[in-house]
């Protein structure tokens, strides 16, 4: 009885803060059950929350078993067979599905052309954690098939059980963006593939020649890398054979695109509706352009949008950043201050030094955004809902924000429409989860709504008005 | 690595490559000069790609060149104030000019308004604009504009912030606000009420109204003024309009500019700072050095003909972002009455019009020009 | 006896309920419909004449129009420079005309054209410098951001508009300027409005060459 309780509700994909677990009940609402099935769930539920307690153990998987490993990914090997699935091996080298080959042309850089053996090699090393210091971490660890190829959780886990700062994005369609980071600090998927591999909260190596080193004994590897692109193990084709792999990781098929490409059935009313206030009052499309030849709900541009301003004084932490860089202006140190120092909060600023950039982070992928939870850089905004709540009162006041961000005046009614069209623009294959992920949001966002400001929202209250007052 | 296709972000990531083999070449004295030079550089005018990776300290607290002795204050401008339940869009703007003062460290000497408080001089616009500004930290000096006088003559606006005309002396530099938006009577004749004849100053493009000037009596005061003043005194000029003549549709003039610069001719420099455009603006004739203040509420366009050579166009302003094109500033005073102009623009770099850009014509460290037309 | 006392009693409620309805359906007049005019009887009875009616029927239009003055053409003319329309006095001079059924231009043709055309930028004028009239909720009309229509580009549409995400003509970046900067709500494309907004930016860009797509 307890089984058949558990066994309908849906594979639970847990979405995590901070390493604790915490469990948002999908399935069937209590509505319809009888009272012994809700006994029953209540039991599951209890016995579900205390297993997931000590969450590091294969096969306490509801439903569908996943195999888990370190950090919270699921076992690299299940990982392996599910991408297969979406993408088959066959197809890895050809054009992706929905681009136009001579596009794709601008997408793939000369020195590192779409070949199976490439694909091949950068799947490999995408699931082998051999590339992190403790062998714990892969790339697959933060970025997980099971995940929407995202953790799913505020802030990533490294070796150690370190938590880094930042969310880590989805790597569905990295390929189509002009750079990599929330800051945007690398300019290809190739260049971007090393750098966490050196990261020392994320993958732990000293130096590129180590984490080569750690795979170069591997015969398999060696006659891999000779099949690839004629060299001998090294970091950089590391780098190379990554970003091949994550070219295939093309998912655009979502219902959205279909309703674009013309069938009009494809979403609902309300869908239909969210679109057009994405267009018009929400404000939306200006920085996440969104039409048939930019899929991707992206301008590419970095924007500030108050997120990090409300944890912190900006103003002071751009003085010391400042500072701190004319003592040293290395890379290094760069990279150093950009993820494990509080400098991390101001963004782009830390790549560019332009002051108009203080606290500027890429605008998002808005494609498959319903399974990408949760949201912003620092992972600090939960559900859809709460997004809708952080632009419907114009973001956050502070001396660097995107003067774009105006208080919207939406009514929840047109919230619940504009959100509804973004869980349209989750890929087919991934509809399962997606339907999943709408009904564990509703259901956070029904319970709570902290970044809810109605006065701000109606310009009843403005935004400065606080923080001037003496 | 090669692609294709030069992304922006490869190009930058050659720029920055290259600026830190240079960076390692300089001792730290270079270095700072460097940092310097480029503070006056950068631009908010678009040839420097938006990912280009330009040294820049924050332009508050910006050590002047030269080393004289100097002071700051800051500057908001051009609010154009309804009231919060008809616009709340300016009111916000205002606000934000007067958290970025506050913000400076270290704080300006006193921060002063250019005029366009209000949007139709009503009481309760300029009332609201009080209550704003009251918020900072330093003094206040507040200029008239046009949008603030013409509802009722200056009435509310003289009861609430005093003379319109005036001068003072600070640490020995001599400055002089003047009531410069003066128009003659059009409206008697026509039989317009009060309001009627604020909105058709309001109206930038509007014909009906007069030329602005300063008028025969406030160039009597101020040749008085000046008199007992050294010809190689620093002299700062506030004005509302120019002071000198760029296009007369939109009253960007002033129609006596000619007799009022006669007076500021025999001074060695002189700095004319002035509102009513709402851009970046910069010019100089003979030893006058005019600058144009930003406003907060909304950017002009350039004007189609009269633009001073002098002046690098700010690129055009996105309208998504209704504060693009628009900031507030400071002024870094020199003992010589030269002055370095800070620019803040909101998401834009800060854009600093130097003394040496000023004194040596635009030859040195000017703003690198736009690759784009402005307008 | 009892049972007829209730019905008669009955009867006397609906009797006078109906009156009450009757009365008040009669009085109660929708304030803008029916141009005030008391009731459909009023007028079968002759109590309102024809000219009772277009008088009450002008006092609502006027209400909902405000009042324009007789010259408006002209008083806008003299608060806003505008662009004349093209000279089409040329129609008249030489033979071209004659045999041609079509091409019998005359005088009246070319002023009646000048004069129209001129009317409805001037419209489009009065449109753009008027907040009200744009239906803005902030105050703000057109020229605040752009006097004399400066910084409009007509002729660079249509292109890419980036705040859009997609290709626009003229009339959709109004709209768009509408719906954000000036806070109103948008037109229709053939909204009268909108054709005299277009006339007018069309208008004083007289002289400047097509370049569609320039950003």
């Amino acid at each position: 009885m307890i089984d058949r309780g558990v066994r309908d509700t849906n594979r639970a994909l847990h979405w995590r803060g901070n390493g604790r677990v915490k469990l948002l009940e999908g399935g069937r609402t209590s509505k319809g059950m009888s009272r012994r099935a809700k006994t029953v769930s209540a039991v599951g539920a209890t016995l579900l929350a205390v297993s997931l307690s000590c969450a590091t153990q294969p096969g306490d998987w509801l439903g569908r078993r996943v195999p888990q490993t370190q950090h919270g990914a699921a076992a690299m090997d299940y990982q392996a067979r599910e991408y297969d699935k979406l993408i088959p091996p066959a197809d890895a080298a050809q054009v992706p599905c929905r681009i136009d080959p001579h596009i794709w042309d601008a997408f793939v850089p000369a020195d590192n052309k779409m070949t199976v053996e490439r694909v091949a090699l950068g799947k490999k090393l995408f699931f082998d954690k051999r590339l992190s210091k403790d062998g714990t971490v892969s790339c697959a660890t933060c970025h997980d098939v099971t995940r929407a190829f995202t953790d799913q959780r505020p802030t990533s886990e490294g070796i150690g059980d370190k938590l880094g700062r930042r969310n880590a994005p989805t790597t569905m369609n990295a390929v189509l963006l002009q750079t990599m980071f929330l800051d945007g600090r690398s300019p290809t998927l190739d260049h971007q593939a090393t750098l966490p591999i050196i990261n020392p909260i994320e993958m732990g190596f000293p130096d590129g020649e180590s984490a080569a080193r750690a795979i170069a004994g591997d015969v398999e590897y060696q006659q891999m890398f000779k099949k690839a692109y004629g060299r001998e193990v090294n970091y950089e084709d590391i780098g190379r054979a990554i970003g091949a792999f994550e070219r295939t990781m093309v998912f655009l098929d979502s219902p959205f695109r279909r309703y674009l490409e013309g069938d009009p059935k494809a979403i609902s009313a309300d869908a239909k509706e969210g679109w057009r206030l994405f267009n018009e009052k929400a404000r939306c499309v200006s920085c996440h352009h969104m039409s048939l030849s930019n899929p991707l709900g992206t301008d590419n541009r970095f924007h500030n949008i108050g997120v990090s301003a409300r944890h912190q004084d900006f103003e002071e932490l751009a003085r010391r950043g400042l500072k701190a860089l004319q003592e040293d202006p290395s890379e290094r140190r760069l990279e150093e201050l950009a993820l494990n120092t509080d400098m991390s909060e101001l963004g782009r600023f830390m790549a560019t030094k332009n002051r108009s950039d203080i606290g500027a982070f890429r605008t998002s992928m808005l494609l498959n955004v319903g399974i990408t939870p949760p949201y912003m850089h620092d992972g600090t905004v939960t559900t859809l809902w709460d997004v809708m709540d952080h632009y419907n009162k114009g973001g956050e006041a502070n001396l660097f924000l995107d003067g774009g961000m105006e208080p919207l005046a939406l009514t929840e009614k047109e919230i619940d429409q504009v959100v509804a069209f973004l869980f349209t623009l989750t890929d087919l294959r991934f509809a399962e989860e997606n339907q999943r992920q709408m009904r564990l949001q509703r259901a956070q966002a029904l319970k709570s709504r902290p970044l809810r400001d109605d006065q701000t929202a109606n310009r009843k209250k403005l935004a400065f008005e606080d923080r001037i007052r003496k | 690595m090669k692609p294709r296709h030069k992304s922006v972000e490869t190009r930058y990531m050659e720029e920055r490559q290259a600026f830190f083999d240079d960076l390692k070449k300089l001792d730290r004295r270079s270095f700072l000069k460097v940092s310097a030079a480029a503070l006056g550089i950068t631009a908010a005018n678009g040839l420097v790609a938006p990912t280009s990776f330009q040294p820049v300290k924050l332009a508050y607290g910006a050590t002047p060149e030269g080393g004289e002795k100097s002071f700051r204050f800051a500057y908001i401008s051009d609010s154009h104030l309804y009231e919060k339940d008809v616009n709340d869009r300016f009111a916000r703007s205002l606000m934000r000019a007067v958290d970025d003062v506050n913000r400076l460290e270290p704080q300006p000497d006193f921060v002063f308004y250019g005029g366009d408080l209000a949007q139709l001089g009503q009481a309760a616009e300029l009332e609201l604009g009080a209550q704003i500004l009251k918020n900072l930290k330093v003094p206040l000096k507040i200029m008239v504009g046009e949008h603030d006088w013409y509802l009722d003559m200056g009435e509310k606006w003289q009861a609430l912030f005093g003379k319109p005309t005036e001068s003072w002396d600070h640490k020995g530099v001599h400055f002089v606000k003047l009531l410069s938006v003066i128009e003659e009577d059009f409206w008697t004749a026509r039989g317009m009420k009060p309001m009627e004849r604020m909105q058709t100053v309001a109206g930038l493009d509007n014909g009906v109204q007069k030329p602005f000037t300063v008028g025969p009596d406030q160039r009597a005061w101020l040749k008085k003024d000046l008199e007992k003043l050294a010809d190689d005194a620093p002299v700062v000029v506030f004005s509302h309009s120019p002071l000198y003549k760029i296009y007369k549709n939109w009253n960007f003039w002033t129609d006596d500019a000619d007799e009022v610069q006669a007076i500021l001719k025999r001074f060695k420099n002189v700095t004319v700072i002035h509102g009513h455009t709402h851009q970046m603006l910069t010019n100089r004739i003979g030893n006058i050095h005019f600058h144009g203040l930003l406003a907060t509420a909304w950017p002009w366009p350039y004007a189609p003909e009269g633009m001073p050579e002098l002046t690098v166009q700010m690129t055009r302003p996105d309208p998504f972002n209704p504060q693009d094109g628009c900031g507030d500033g400071e002024v870094c005073v020199y003992s010589d009455g030269m002055v370095d102009k800070i620019h803040n623009f909101w998401n834009r770099n800060p854009v600093t019009v130097t003394r040496a850009y000023m004194s040596s014509r635009g030859r040195q460290s000017g703003p690198a020009k736009p690759n784009r037309p402005a307008y | 006896m009892r049972k007829n006392t209730r019905s008669v009693l009955l009867a006397a409620l609906c009797a006078a309920c109906a009156a009450v309805l009757w009365a008040t359906y009669n009085y109660s007049v929708a304030a803008d419909c029916d141009a005030g005019i008391q009731s459909v009887a009023e007028v079968a009875a002759g109590k309102v004449g024809g000219k009772g009616l277009a008088d009450a029927h002008m006092d609502q239009w006027k209400r909902r129009n405000p009042v324009r003055s007789k010259d408006w053409v002209a008083e806008e003319k003299e608060r806003h420079k505008i662009q004349p329309p093209a000279d089409n006095s040329y129609l008249l001079k030489g033979e071209q005309g004659k045999g041609h059924s079509y091409g019998q231009y005359t005088e009246l043709d070319i002023l009646t054209w000048s004069r129209e055309t001129e009317k409805m930028v001037v419209e489009g004028s009065r449109i753009f410098h008027s907040a009200t009239e744009l239906g803005s909720t902030v105050a703000v009309s057109c020229d605040m951001c752009h006097p004399d229509a400066a910084n409009t580009h007509p002729e660079t549409y249509p292109k890419f508009q980036a705040q859009m995400g997609r290709v626009a003509l003229l009339r959709d970046m109004i709209n768009w300027c509408i719906e954000h900067p000036v806070r109103g709500k948008r037109f229709e494309a053939d909204d009268p409005k909108m054709r005299a907004l277009e006339a007018y930016i069309f208008a004083q860009r007289k002289g400047t060459p097509l370049n569609y797509g320039k950003h």
